[in-house]
């Protein structure tokens, strides 16, 4: 019996080509969409799986408040380790303070690599269960050791064994390979730890790190556990939440409050406001889950509405197959076998659409996607994938279909009703609503991002080099670089900075200055420069004057920018001071000199923070900023630059950013977002105008002998036309007005997540009702003149 | 007794006023009988054979087929009565157009769950006993008239019903090909299928029993009803 449904079904699809191309096409095409999403949502789900403790690893965190606003962070001060292990050790299997994920420069013999890696304490290996591939896992157990990705490994040693060699690490001290680990995998947190080297090691070569052992203020450092075997986060959080408050009461005013923030949250629920858990990247796997969801339920009204809108000629096979004996269950299930060997066409073809643009995907999405073919959960879900797709693509016309009474259709009287079309009008409708609505959140994620892009950042970021110079090496030789830099004409003007051009890595408090309001609790933007930074980078003193190093004073002076001025509530700030308010060990005063232009150093979504430039007199510079001589090509400018660094620093790879990349890192996200929301409307527009396109065809085949008859009687072309693409127009405004207020809604909360934001003006939905207006009337017209350009003395005969 | 219809009432209700489409028909019909229904337009000829088939409903009165009382009767059960008893022959043969006449032969037993091989037996038999066996490769379209009206009767037969039932079997045919067919039915009725059909042609009437004449839904002179 099956095998005659798919007979059946086969001539049918065989029989009626255009129809089936649209409906196995339209499918393909969304199966395709919702495919595609799901492996990416798989991606992000499984992110850090790789971690078999994934589920009792946690992140301490601390949560502090400052004028009444709660920032909540990785960052913990040290002797929360001494707290820990003294007095709450039972809670946990695992503790580990680790540094921040740093680069240095690894070198043997004559090979120099700059890879990122972190300082850990000894169970690191243990707690994340790293692949030892050579050496041993208990690696960090000497002071003197490294562990090396594999990958690290292979590019210093090549085929050479590399334990127990030695390496340079920033030309300061050596250190011995104990172990080998399997690269971590893209997809997981600590895929950057390129190398792991002991905590005590940092410590000991670090005088800052020594002070801090007893600083509860100074909250430099990260600590991972691992929870006990009986125990859970929640527990464990609720244990320590005050052990900072109660073991230094200096630090009570801001209300620490130190937690578990479980692995299994890191990547896809990281945002924290106001002290609570917020959400994340959560938010866009909702948004393409919907999104994915939505695509296949407008590729499955295609076929139903096609089915259906063809019911007449089915009608008279339903009439036959009921009246030599066949129940209606059975052809419920003739017509869903039908659409489950469409589903299954369209399944295989939207497996090769996938195959095909997968590479492209991954580029887009920044994902190292493929078919986990060799997983039998996958099978399963692809199993259930086409089964659900059937069903809902299937039911509503099997179920209207087998409805038929035989008495009716084999009179051959069979009309299907004055309503009939109504739930195919509903189902138009609801795809056009969808589109709609596609393609406002589309141009209003475009346009905040352009918006965002347009925002003037401060400073000139196009032809500025920046170079990272964190190796001993550099150390006092910043005079000789600069003039070296400055002759060979590549470069007109070069300073250093503590922090990169487009980051914050260091924010300070504990000052004092005149009109400072009672009880505020300041945090300031710290960036030490050299007094060549305002000029090389191209800033703008708006009050005062820039630095010089003709005023020996300046080594004690300050810039502050815009904001802070307002932030700070300073009037006239040039020549008042900015007073270090510590009683033990207070530093100098710091004479504001000048204000710059507010530049974006964060997100630029946000207001700019306050800033202070501070005057660079220990040589804590961490990066080289190069203004490249706009008179010769970038890379002509670079081959010298390299040229003069090579000479100087021989043993050290060439390293540099171009800032006006690392700037449009901070687009990366909701460009993605942008590109793929705006690839999967065009999709969802696609597959109705293909659903649109099928129904005008049947409509107009349907009333050929119409169309014929008015025609004699006088109709033009433009009549027919009108007549025919009416009703779809109707529809698709009916459809307009349901997606305006809910795009508004849904992109309004969106864009309430970026402080800095375009304001929704009413020509973005005029445009979309204007563009989907204007495809409509495309799709619709291309069979509407087609039918009423037709001989009517032919479709009157064919009667 | 095959089947007995009592004050058979059926109507529709238009504009506030009820129009019958039967009244009050009484028949009853032995196994072997061959029935003709005559009657003009809108007289209700085949509403009453769709009642018989059980394809239409009525609205009053009693119908026993095989002494089961087709009026209390779910929808299902009705369904595996007629599936078993009843074969139907169409004016416009209606044989499925995707399927091959082979196919279309076969189809009636997939509904009765008939097993593979005695199914393929089945449709030898029958394509050898209407002499189409050349044909049976063949799709409807490829057939004359009178071909598919064959196929059609065939269809009707190959699960052995008691009851044929055909509505102007003959009507999209030419005489000639309409007297093959009534003789087939004749032939059919000698070997003892009962069969009951609606006809325009007093000709074709000849060939049955007894003939019922409609007039408005009503029977006007049933011979010993």
């Amino acid at each position: 019996m099956f095998k005659n449904y798919l007979k059946i079904a086969w001539r049918n699809l065989w029989k009626n080509k255009g129809y089936s191309a649209i409906n196995v096409g339209g499918l393909a095409l969304g199966m395709a969409v919702t495919l595609i999403i799901g492996l990416w949502i798989q991606d992000e789900l499984s992110h850090n799986s790789y971690f078999k403790n994934k589920d009792s690893i946690a992140q301490v965190f601390q949560s502090q408040t400052f004028n009444q606003e709660t920032g909540t962070g990785p960052a913990i001060p040290r002797p929360l380790e001494k707290v820990l292990r003294d007095g709450y050790a039972d809670n946990f299997k695992h503790l580990v303070m680790s540094s921040w994920n740093i680069s240095r420069y690894l070198r043997y013999k004559e090979k120099s690599l700059s890879k990122t890696g972190n300082f850990m304490q000894r169970e690191a290996p243990e707690m994340l269960d790293l692949k030892i591939i050579k050496g041993e896992k208990d690696g960090l157990r000497e002071l003197n050791s490294v562990m090396l990705s594999e990958s690290v490994s292979h590019a210093l040693f090549g085929n050479e064994d590399p334990i127990g060699k030695t390496l340079k690490v920033n030309n300061q001290y050596d250190v011995m390979v104990t172990a080998v680990y399997e690269d971590i995998p893209f997809n997981n947190s600590f895929n950057d730890v390129e190398f792991l080297m002991p905590w005590d090691k940092m410590i000991a070569t670090q005088e800052w790190m020594k002070n801090a052992e007893d600083q509860w203020g100074n909250n430099s450092f990260q600590m991972f556990v691992q929870i006990a075997d009986n125990s859970t986060m929640e527990k464990v959080t609720e244990a320590i939440l005050n052990v900072k408050k109660n073991a230094n009461e200096d630090t009570a005013e801001f209300n620490p409050k130190i937690f578990l923030f479980p692995m299994k949250d890191w990547y896809l629920r990281g945002n924290f406001e106001n002290g609570e858990q917020v959400g994340g990247r959560i938010k866009y796997v909702w948004l393409f889950g919907i999104i994915g969801a939505f695509v296949l339920l407008l590729a499955c009204i295609n076929f139903m509405n096609l089915s259906t809108a063809r019911s007449e000629k089915r009608a008279k096979e339903v009439g036959i197959r009921k009246s030599i004996g066949s129940q209606r269950n059975q052809l419920i299930n003739q017509f869903l076998s039908e659409s489950f060997l469409v589903v299954l066409f369209a399944f295989i073809i939207a497996v090769i659409i996938v195959l095909l643009s997968m590479n492209g995907f991954n580029d887009l999405s920044k994902k190292e996607i493929s078919f986990p073919w060799n997983s039998t959960n996958f099978w399963v879900v692809l199993l259930v994938f086409i089964t659900i797709t059937a069903l809902v693509a299937g039911s509503y016309p099997a179920l209207y279909l087998s409805s038929f009474r035989p008495v009716d259709v084999l009179k051959g009287t069979f009309t299907s009703g004055k309503y009939a079309g109504l739930p195919r009008k509903i189902l138009v409708v609801l795809q056009f609503t969808v589109s709609v609505a596609f393609i406002i959140g589309t141009v209003i994620v475009m346009q905040q991002i352009n918006y965002a892009k347009n925002r003037p950042v401060g400073y000139d970021k196009a032809g500025l080099v920046q170079i990272p110079t964190f190796s001993q090496d550099f150390e006092g030789k910043y005079d000789l670089m600069r003039s070296e830099f400055l002759n060979s004409g590549a470069v007109i003007e070069m300073s250093a900075s503590s922090s990169p051009t487009t980051q914050i890595w260091s924010n300070r408090s504990g000052f004092d200055w005149e009109g400072k309001p009672e009880g505020f609790q300041e945090d300031l933007a710290w960036t030490e420069v050299t007094p060549e930074y305002v000029k090389s980078l191209g800033m703008k003193i708006v009050d005062g004057r820039d630095f010089s190093r003709e005023f020996a004073t300046d080594s004690n002076a300050v810039l502050i920018n815009r904001t802070a001025v307002k932030y700070m509530g300073i009037k006239d700030p040039v020549g008042k001071f900015l007073k270090d308010d510590d009683e033990e060990d207070p530093g100098p005063p710091l004479k504001i000199i000048g204000v710059v232009e507010d530049m974006i150093t964060q997100s630029p979504y946000e207001p700019v923070k306050q800033g202070v430039y501070v005057f660079d007199k220990h040589g804590n510079s961490s990066f080289y900023n190069l203004r490249l001589n706009p008179n010769q090509s970038a890379s002509q400018n670079m081959a010298i630059i390299e040229n003069v660094f090579k000479e100087h620093f021989p043993s050290l790879p060439f390293q540099y950013d171009f800032v006006d990349d690392e700037y449009g890192e901070k687009f990366a996200a909701e460009e993605r977002i942008g590109t793929l929301s705006g690839i999967f409307t065009a999709l969802a527009i696609l597959i109705s105008c293909l659903g649109l396109f099928g129904l005008t065809s049947f409509v107009a085949e349907q009333r050929t002998k119409e169309i014929g008859v008015r025609k004699v009687l006088g109709a033009t072309v433009f009549n027919v036309w009108n007549m025919l693409s009416k009703d779809f127009l109707k529809l698709v405004i009916i459809s307009c007005f349901i997606a305006i207020p809910i795009s508004y809604y849904v992109m309004n909360g969106w864009l309430q997540d970026y402080p800095y934001h375009v304001i929704l003006e009413w020509w973005i939905f005029a445009f979309a009702v204007i563009g989907s207006l204007a495809i409509t009337i495309l799709t619709v017209s291309f069979q509407a003149i087609k039918a009423a350009n037709a001989n009517p003395v032919k479709s009157l005969r064919t009667e | 007794m095959l089947l007995q219809l009592n004050n058979i009432f059926k109507w529709v209700n238009s504009g506030g006023q009820r129009i019958f489409l039967l009244k009050d028909i009484n028949l009853t019909v032995a196994e072997g009988e061959f029935i003709s229904v005559m009657g003009p337009s809108g007289s209700g000829k085949s509403t009453l054979l769709n009642v018989i088939g059980m394809l239409d409903n009525f609205d009053e009165g009693e119908y026993s087929f095989l002494n089961e009382p087709v009026h209390t009767l779910k929808e299902k059960n009705r369904a595996n009565l007629y599936k078993q008893y009843i074969g139907f022959v169409f004016q416009s043969y209606h044989l499925l157009d995707d399927l091959t006449v082979k196919e279309n032969l076969e189809m009636p037993l997939l509904y009765k769950k008939v097993g593979s091989s005695e199914r393929k037996s089945l449709v030898a038999d029958t394509l050898d006993r209407f002499n189409i066996v050349g044909k049976k490769d063949l799709f409807p379209s490829q057939l004359s008239g009178g071909q598919q009206q064959l196929v059609g009767i065939a269809r009707a037969l190959i699960s052995s019903p008691k009851l044929i039932l055909a509505d102007e079997p003959t009507g999209n045919l030419n005489s000639k090909q309409g007297e093959e067919i009534m003789e087939l039915f004749k032939q059919l009725n000698n070997e003892g299928v009962t069969i009951i059909q609606v006809t325009h042609s007093e000709k074709n009437a000849t060939y049955g029993s007894r003939t019922i004449n409609l007039l408005d839904g009503r029977q006007i002179n049933a011979l010993n009803g």
